[in-house]
């Protein structure tokens, strides 16, 4: 029997999803909100898309929620629309540049994005194939300087801006978190549970491995000993005296009594999904995303919702 | 709840292990067909079945419950035992019995009489090593005695971590010490081992009769491994003294001071007991006399308790009884009982008996040692109640021969639980502890580190049961009669045939 091949994935540029009719250069002077309808129209008339007012309430919608000044002067507004086929994409560009929100500077290059409904990765995606330009600080000011719609194209096209075939953890992990060092004490790790009001803390080797979590449920274990939770009426015990021990006791106590070695983690370039899958399994409430065994970010439960079902 | 570790091995390894073990199965069945006590094909087949069951147990103990799935299945198939026998020797009665037992244990752990215990010695003034060491060794063989040896070990090392995690010493020679007194308190009643239920059922003992043969060995057992348990971990005991009296000058204690209700635990465990203690009268008043209502109110005691226990308390109810029974073991059981049925139905044992009997000079009394010591090398590598599943029909065949047998029954009782403290996986108690002790990270303990003081209590131990055997005059059975006078009968009119034991 004769085997066909399996179809070679093509990857899909940036540059694929507009052309250089949805470039509208230069708009000085003008509104967040004025801007988005201006463009909004501009990619609607050239595409034949008819719910512009619809489109442009979840636009604004979404940006009221949250901004999308993502860095260095440029801002990505977007909605996920039902019934829209494909992504649409319009460009703006403003020498001035325009608040998009007060806590922000002026945004000079601004990619308007329609995204049908159930493709959730696909805003990720072209967050990731902009990743150069996000990272340089000078790109947006140096587009917004260019004339034409086409100069703008050319310079999208130069980029390459290949949307990646997948998103991954690293893609919706936050970078910044908290943790603590294998060689602390209880009594660090009670503080930081309640000044930081987390109730699970990463804990590192000397070498910036991770070796575990401390769980602030886990410390209530440690001070009602198995024993004690035998008993399904605890009401005998009317005052905290399970918690005399390590009130005694925590400053010279190492967390490794806490320490929990089983949690959900994934490796930085493991599928988005993957964290769904890590979470259910351990019950948890945030995954933790690996370079080898260095820790480079979490995603808690929440945000993966947000990155899955709102962003 | 206990659970069977799986142990992840390389393909080959495993394949090689398969291959040992079809290879053993295969020169097990070729042997009893050579020494004639298998003749027939479907003999073969059930001495095939049963041995690969017990080697599952040994190289493979996750598949245990598979493999012995796929044997009785084999000996039905086969017809080398008809389904009537399956069921009727896969012993439901003790079943029942150890169903009710994990049920009232389930709830006195959830009335904090468990937890009562465990804070009572925490809580005692002036502890030392020493002392902490002795409690330790009669609390472990007391409870294994009252409440069963898993749930004996479980109770016991919690009180272990409480004391050594407070005292940062190394838990593991306390945890030796509590499993080798839980194996050997285990023996001292029925309701410590599934073993005594089963061999006290099977010999038609009544609960105090079992009592008064089993405690004076286990006592001088229990005695005998505190004073070498004493010696042999001497440092750790002086360690934890010292600790201990470190603890007190800075006014700490072991452990949380929460005075916790036990008074219905307590009663509980009191009224089943002393039901369970006189069993025999109740019968006798109930008239539940003659061979098919032996024991029948014994069995019954831990189904009644369990039973009120959950009209009590109908909201545990379904706890007690989804996660404080260990199905597991308890199927286990059951299909290996069903097995050895098939032994039995072949006539397999009925001829091993035979052989032994002609073999054996100098009475019953000279195959005290050959039982105790098969039992306890067994019992030390494969779970116990294999041994005593495959003894069982070849002493009440041997009963036929004499009732004079009937101290064999006292010699795989002892071998069996005794045995168990030979090697780390020589019972489920020491399987459980060694269990927790890794989980709770505390430590690891080698299967040398094991066998060296294990070897040492197993033999002692051993060779106590054995010489005590010997002087003792052990209780007899109900309807037990003199020698002179069973030799005389043909053995159906002895009261003990097989099925009259039963």
């Amino acid at each position: 029997m004769h085997k066909t091949a399996p179809p070679t994935k093509v990857s899909l540029s940036l540059t694929s999803f507009f052309s250089a009719d949805d470039i509208l250069p230069h708009q000085e002077d003008v509104s967040r909100n004025q801007l988005i309808r201006q463009l909004l129209l501009h990619v609607a008339n050239g595409h034949g898309l008819m719910e512009v007012d619809a489109y442009y309430t979840a636009i604004i919608e979404r940006e009221n929620a949250n901004n999308t000044v993502v860095s260095n002067g440029i801002a990505i507004p977007h909605a996920r629309i039902n019934d829209l086929q494909r992504p649409y994409v319009g460009v703006a560009t403003s020498t001035k540049g325009i608040r998009f929100a007060e806590d922000e500077p002026p945004v000079h290059l601004i990619l308007l994005v329609l995204i049908p409904r159930d493709q959730p990765g696909l805003y990720l995606q072209i967050l990731r194939a902009l990743a150069n330009i996000l990272r340089d600080r000078d790109a947006a000011r140096s587009v917004s300087q260019l004339a034409t719609a086409e100069e703008v194209m050319r310079f999208f096209e130069r980029g390459g801006m290949i949307l990646p075939d997948y998103v991954c953890a690293a893609d919706i992990m936050d970078d910044e978190f908290i943790a603590l060092r294998d060689n602390d004490t209880l009594k660090t790790c009670i503080d930081c549970f309640i000044a930081k009001q987390v109730s699970e803390i990463p804990v590192l080797d000397c070498d910036g491995d991770m070796v575990g979590i401390v769980r602030a449920g886990a410390l209530l274990k440690v001070c009602l000993p198995e024993y004690l939770l035998w008993m399904s009426d605890l009401s005998p015990i009317i005052n905290f005296e399970p918690f005399t021990a390590i009130l005694h006791n925590e400053q010279d106590t190492r967390l490794s009594g806490i320490l929990l070695e089983d949690f959900a983690s994934v490796q930085m370039n493991a599928p988005a999904v993957s964290v769904a899958g890590e979470i259910t399994r351990h019950n948890a409430s945030r995954c933790y995303v690996l370079n080898g065994k260095k820790l480079m970010g979490l995603i808690s439960l929440p945000r993966f919702l947000n990155k899955v079902f709102r962003e | 709840m206990y659970s069977e570790p799986v142990v992840k091995t390389s393909p080959l390894h495993v394949l090689g292990k398969i291959a040992f073990m079809a290879g053993l199965t295969a020169l097990a069945g070729w042997g009893a067909h050579h020494v004639g006590i298998a003749v027939k094909p479907l003999q073969v087949v059930a001495v095939c079945t049963f041995t690969s069951v017990i080697f599952t147990t040994l190289f493979f103990p996750a598949h245990r419950i598979a493999v012995a799935f796929l044997g009785v299945a084999v000996l039905v198939g086969t017809r080398g035992m008809t389904l009537q026998g399956m069921l009727h020797t896969a012993e439901l009665d003790i079943i029942l019995f150890l169903v009710g037992m994990m049920i009232i244990v389930g709830a006195l752990k959830d009335l904090g009489f468990l937890t009562w215990i465990i804070q009572t010695i925490i809580n005692t003034k002036k502890m030392t090593g020493t002392t902490f060491t002795v409690i330790l060794c009669v609390l472990s063989a007391l409870l294994s005695s009252l409440i069963g040896e898993i749930s004996s070990i479980v109770v016991v090392l919690a009180l272990v971590f409480q004391v050594c995690d407070t005292l940062k010493i190394r838990a593991t020679p306390f945890v030796l010490i509590a499993v080798l007194c839980t194996n050997i308190g285990s023996a001292a009643t029925m309701l410590g081992n599934p073993v005594g239920i089963f061999i006290g059922n099977k010999a038609g003992l009544t609960f105090s009769q079992f009592v008064f043969g089993a405690v004076p060995i286990a006592l001088v057992a229990l005695v005998s491994t505190m004073i070498v348990v004493l010696l042999w971990y001497r440092k750790s005991i002086a360690g934890m003294s010292l600790k201990m009296e470190e603890h007190r000058k800075v006014h700490q204690g072991l452990g949380p001071l929460v005075r916790i209700p036990h008074r219905r635990g307590f009663f509980v465990l009191t009224a089943t007991i002393l039901i369970i203690a006189f069993h025999h009268q109740i019968e006798n008043i109930l008239g539940l006399t003659g061979a098919d209502n032996t024991n029948a109110f014994l069995i019954i005691t831990p189904l009644i308790i369990a039973g009120l226990l959950m009209v009590y308390r109908p909201r545990r109810a379904r706890h007690y009884v989804e996660n404080e029974i260990e199905w597991w073991t308890l199927l286990f059981f059951m299909l290996l009982f069903a097995i050895a049925g098939g032994l039995q139905e072949q006539e397999v044992t009925g001829k091993l008996a035979d052989k032994l009997a002609e073999i054996t000079t100098g009475g019953p009394k000279a195959l005290i040692p050959f039982v105790l010591g098969i039992t306890s090398i067994g019992s030390a590598f494969v779970d116990n109640i294999v041994f005593v599943a495959a003894f069982n029909p070849v002493i009440q065949s041997l009963l036929e021969h004499s009732s004079g047998y009937s101290i064999l029954w006292w010699a795989l009782l002892f071998g069996a639980c005794f045995g168990g403290n030979i090697t780390v996986v020589g019972s489920t108690a020491n399987i459980v502890a060694l269990g927790l002790l890794e989980k709770r990270g505390h430590d690891h303990i080698s299967f040398f580190e094991w066998i060296k003081v294990g070897l040492a209590i197993g033999v002692l131990t051993g060779a106590i049961a054995w010489g005590m055997l010997n002087v003792m005059e052990m209780p007899k059975p109900l309807g037990h009669r003199p020698e002179a006078k069973a030799a005389a009968l043909p053995a159906a009119a002895t009261g003990f045939s097989p099925k009259t034991a039963q």
